[in-house]
């Protein structure tokens, strides 16, 4: 019986499967008409539609996406010189103008800051896309000191050229795709063909091109569709403003994605430790930049752990303090009514608030929020005795900590789960602190950035790679691109010693 | 995920399974069944342990790296296999079991004596059911980073270098002790945990080179506990060790730093992350042998396993009792970690007479 309906099953869905594709192949493109471009965008008082009787063309395009400009010197200034209309398809026939028979095409050129010309019974498409934008200037989230200063815009094309500008290769390859059944956003998938590994390459144009959703309007909205886990509290892609770091991704064999209308590109694959690095360490002396790395992994730590070994320790483990110190700790704590958990959570959520609220005012507002929160709410609050001062150098120092991440996802991540080990910590002391470091040792061990593991250089252990992981060695000893980006081609430094 | 396990992985693996709560009281073992100089008895047990691996060796050249389980279902019914399974099974739910029952109960002796264990174990227990559903390959990733998050603590006993006198030594050896078969066996018990590498057959190649890694992480086991145990010999002398219940804890105790003292119970957490993956390989054994038995998902056998194991933890009550179950059961386990290699080569050696091992 089973076999039967299985049989039945098979018969009928191949009967389905071919209709439909029958039917498919009827479908015939629309050939695209005035009448029927002007009522597909009827109520949209930004489209211009322009008649030359003289000539008898019609041109639509939509007034804020062309380049006035272009429009004049390339479209009405070569029309105003036609005197009859039997010359308009010669000068249509020039390589600018793009002949166009399906009506779904012409919808999409118009949308995209093209000018459709109607002419007889013929459509033409020709670029005139003219956007304004911000001029390129320098990130606002990610500084350096040394080095260049220059930063994405909202523009592909203008990050694309910056791109250019600093790989000269023709190997730098470009896929274009689509996302956003409304938005139609487009994302470009940049790789360097030879170095990057194509098994990446296509996974990345897979699992984008795999997207059904309305609209995406950023890079970090993208990557969120394309996560290995999306449940992770972890970034699977780094992102990034600075064209020069995507740059150096892709020359590591990496692949990058940008998104029309994000200041930001993505790079994968990705592993939790380079998030930890900055453009700033390669523009300084080896020893200097790793001592910044290392800095950086030491700043984790105390963000993770600071707090909440305050807490574990005065809540469960008194002995642990020396007792000199204990004194003081003592003292201090004496005032304070609630147990340290508390203390700590109210402490946090409240530097939590002020980061927030420096974040989203102007600058200038910003430093006096700074300045409230840092010394009149910290100073109040030990005097009013809702805290003790060993445990706002604990607070301030993990929160300062944490800004030193380069990456401001990753930063945010961390300093989230900071607030898991505090709990654990009040709840069950240096044994809680033990599960909770084991668990996000466990999580972090099963993450996977475009199938790659997140853990790289430690787990698959690749000793090679450290020299430009933990520390950076003279450029001279980094002689290989990282084993992460899987590349054909893994030389990339051919000095001799 | 068709990812095979790297040397260096396997290494670490085996080094962190073999590594267990042992260690915090193997000082005093030593000093109560071998004497004087006892950490040389280290030595003896590290060349059994050596050829018992040999042995492993010999079965998965024999099996030309087959699976264990296809190697005896090849020739034995399922009716006879099918309740040793069980028994492998349960020894291995109950081994991990009761290392993290022991684990718990020193933690809240040492530093929570009004809570109830049981809440910790439940802790260990969801920590060790994220990991079990993992596949191996992600279970050795995160044994690695463990690895590196402990191993810096072997760097603590340079501490004790100030107060270590070679006199408290002895120039004898196994002097003041009544050495019976029983105290190798005790010894043994802190060398176990290698055999788990009989199931990583069809999970590693030949660029793995398994054995020769299990003999590294060995070789690496028994340097550390020898340091150890020297270092201990050497900063206490035997007699006080044998007075010591936790001599690892004490030593931990010794440590102050400017900011930090009485550092056991900090210390002794990190040791988690060496048991959780001691117990998540046993564990995870068993769901590999259960799979043959009951062909269910990984995640709900790894549940029906933890929450057996758990519901048996219940019983022992004190450490001693604890202790007690884990040296009847580790025996058990030294007799399968002899038993079941000597048993494959005589069934590889049959299959192989009768033409069969192709």
């Amino acid at each position: 019986m089973r076999f039967f309906k299985r049989i039945m099953k098979t018969i009928f869905m191949k009967t389905i499967v071919s209709a439909a594709s029958a039917q498919k192949a009827k479908v015939k493109p629309e050939i695209p008409t005035l009448t029927h471009i002007l009522s597909e965008f009827n109520d949209c008082v930004d489209l211009v539609h322009r008649y030359y009787p003289e000539v008898n063309v019609h041109l639509v395009y939509f007034d804020h996406q062309v380049d006035h400009d272009k429009l004049y010197r390339e479209v009405m200034n070569p029309l105003i010189h036609v005197h009859a209309e039997e010359e308009v398809p010669k000068l249509l026939e020039q390589s600018q103008f793009t002949l166009v028979r399906d009506s779904k095409e012409l919808v999409e050129g118009i949308l995209s800051g093209r000018v459709a010309i109607f002419s007889n019974s013929k459509t033409y498409l020709v670029d005139v896309f003219g956007l304004q934008s911000r001029s390129v200037s320098q990130s606002e989230s990610e500084t350096v000191i040394t080095g260049p200063h220059d930063a994405f815009t909202e523009q592909a094309g203008i990050n694309l050229s910056l791109i250019r500008q600093r790989i000269k290769s023709s190997h730098l390859k470009v896929i274009k795709l689509s996302v956003g059944e409304v938005t139609k956003t487009d994302v470009y998938i940049l790789y360097i063909k030879d170095i990057a590994n194509m098994t990446y390459v296509n996974e990345a144009i897979r699992r984008i091109s795999n997207i059904e959703i309305d609209a995406v309007f950023d890079t970090n909205m993208l990557l969120q569709f394309i996560d290995d886990a999306p449940f992770s509290i972890f970034p699977q892609f780094l992102t990034s403003e600075r064209p020069e770091a995507i740059a150096s991704k892709l020359v590591a064999g990496r692949i990058v994605g940008i998104v029309d209308g994000s200041p930001s590109a993505l790079s994968a694959p990705t592993s939790f430790f380079e998030y930890f690095s900055s453009s700033d360490d390669y523009n300084q002396r080896w020893m200097l930049g790793s001592a910044s790395r290392l800095l950086r992994f030491l700043a984790l730590f105390i963000t993770l752990s600071f707090t909440s070994l305050y807490v574990s320790v005065t809540t469960f483990h008194y002995e642990m303090i020396p007792e000199n110190l204990l004194i003081t700790l003592t003292e201090s704590r004496s005032k304070v009514p609630f147990p340290p958990l508390f203390e700590a959570l109210f402490m946090e959520v409240t530097i939590e608030l002020l980061r927030e609220a420096g974040a989203r005012l102007p600058s200038k507002i910003g430093q006096t929020i700074g300045i409230v929160g840092g010394i009149v709410i910290g100073q109040a609050a030990v005097q009013a005795g809702l805290t003790s001062n060993i445990l706002i150098i604990a607070v301030a120092s993990s929160a300062i900590a944490s800004f030193v991440t380069p990456a401001y996802v990753m930063s945010a991540s961390i300093r989230f789960l900071r607030f898991g080990l505090i709990i654990l910590a009040g709840v069950w002391g240096n044994f809680g602190l033990a599960v909770g470091i084991s668990a996000i040792v466990i999580h972090l061990s099963g993450l996977t950035s475009l199938g790659s593991s997140y853990l790289t250089p430690i787990a698959p252990f690749k000793p090679r790679d450290w020299k430009d992981v933990f520390i950076i060695a003279p450029f001279k000893y980094i002689t290989e691109r990282p084993s992460q980006s899987k590349s054909p081609n893994t030389v990339k430094n051919k000095m001799r010693k | 995920m068709n990812d095979k396990l790297s040397h260096f992985h396997v290494t670490i693996l085996i080094y962190i399974t073999q590594t267990g709560a042992v260690i915090i009281t193997l000082p005093r073992l030593l000093a109560e069944h071998f004497g004087t100089n006892g950490w040389l008895s280290l030595l003896f047990v590290y060349m059994v342990v050596s050829v018992n691996l040999l042995l492993i060796t010999a079965v998965y050249r024999l099996g030309k790296g087959k699976s264990i389980f296809e190697i005896m279902e090849r020739s034995i019914s399922k009716i006879i296999l099918y309740p040793f399974y069980l028994a492998i099974a349960s020894l291995w739910a109950m081994l991990g079991c009761l290392a993290a029952k022991q684990y718990v109960l020193i933690f809240q002796m040492i530093a929570f004596p009004t809570t109830n264990p049981m809440i910790f174990k439940l802790l260990i227990d969801i920590l060790a059911f994220i990991l079990i559903i993992k596949n191996v390959y992600k279970i050795a990733k995160a044994a690695t980073v463990f690895f590196w998050m402990i191993v810096w603590m072997i760097l603590l006993l340079f501490y004790f270098y100030g107060d270590f006198e070679w006199s408290r030594l002895t120039p004898f050896v196994f002097q003041d002790s009544a050495i019976t078969l029983n105290s190798f066996f005790s010894i043994y018990l802190a060398f176990l945990g290698y055999e788990v590498c009989l199931l990583l057959f069809p999970y590693v190649d030949k660029r793995t080179k398994l054995m020769k890694a299990v003999q590294i992480s060995n070789l690496m086991l028994t340097f550390t506990y020898v340091y150890l145990s020297i270092i201990a010999y050497g900063f206490y002398g035997y007699k006080h060790l044998k007075t010591l219940e936790y001599p690892l804890l004490n030593m931990f105790a010794y440590i102050q730093f400017p900011f930090v003292q009485g550092t056991e119970n900090l210390l002794f957490g990190f040791l988690l992350f060496s048991i959780i993956i001691t117990i998540v390989m046993y564990w995870w054994g068993a769901k590999e042998i259960s799979v043959q038995i009951l062909p269910l998902k990984g995640r709900v056998l790894a549940f029906i396993i933890l929450f057996i194991s758990f519901c048996i933890s219940y019983i022992p009550k004190s450490i001693n009792d604890t202790e007690r179950w884990l040296s009847i059961l580790g025996y058990a386990e030294i007799g399968l970690s002899f038993g079941l290699p000597i048993g494959l080569i005589l069934l590889l050696l049959i299959q192989r007479m009768r033409g069969e091992a192709r």
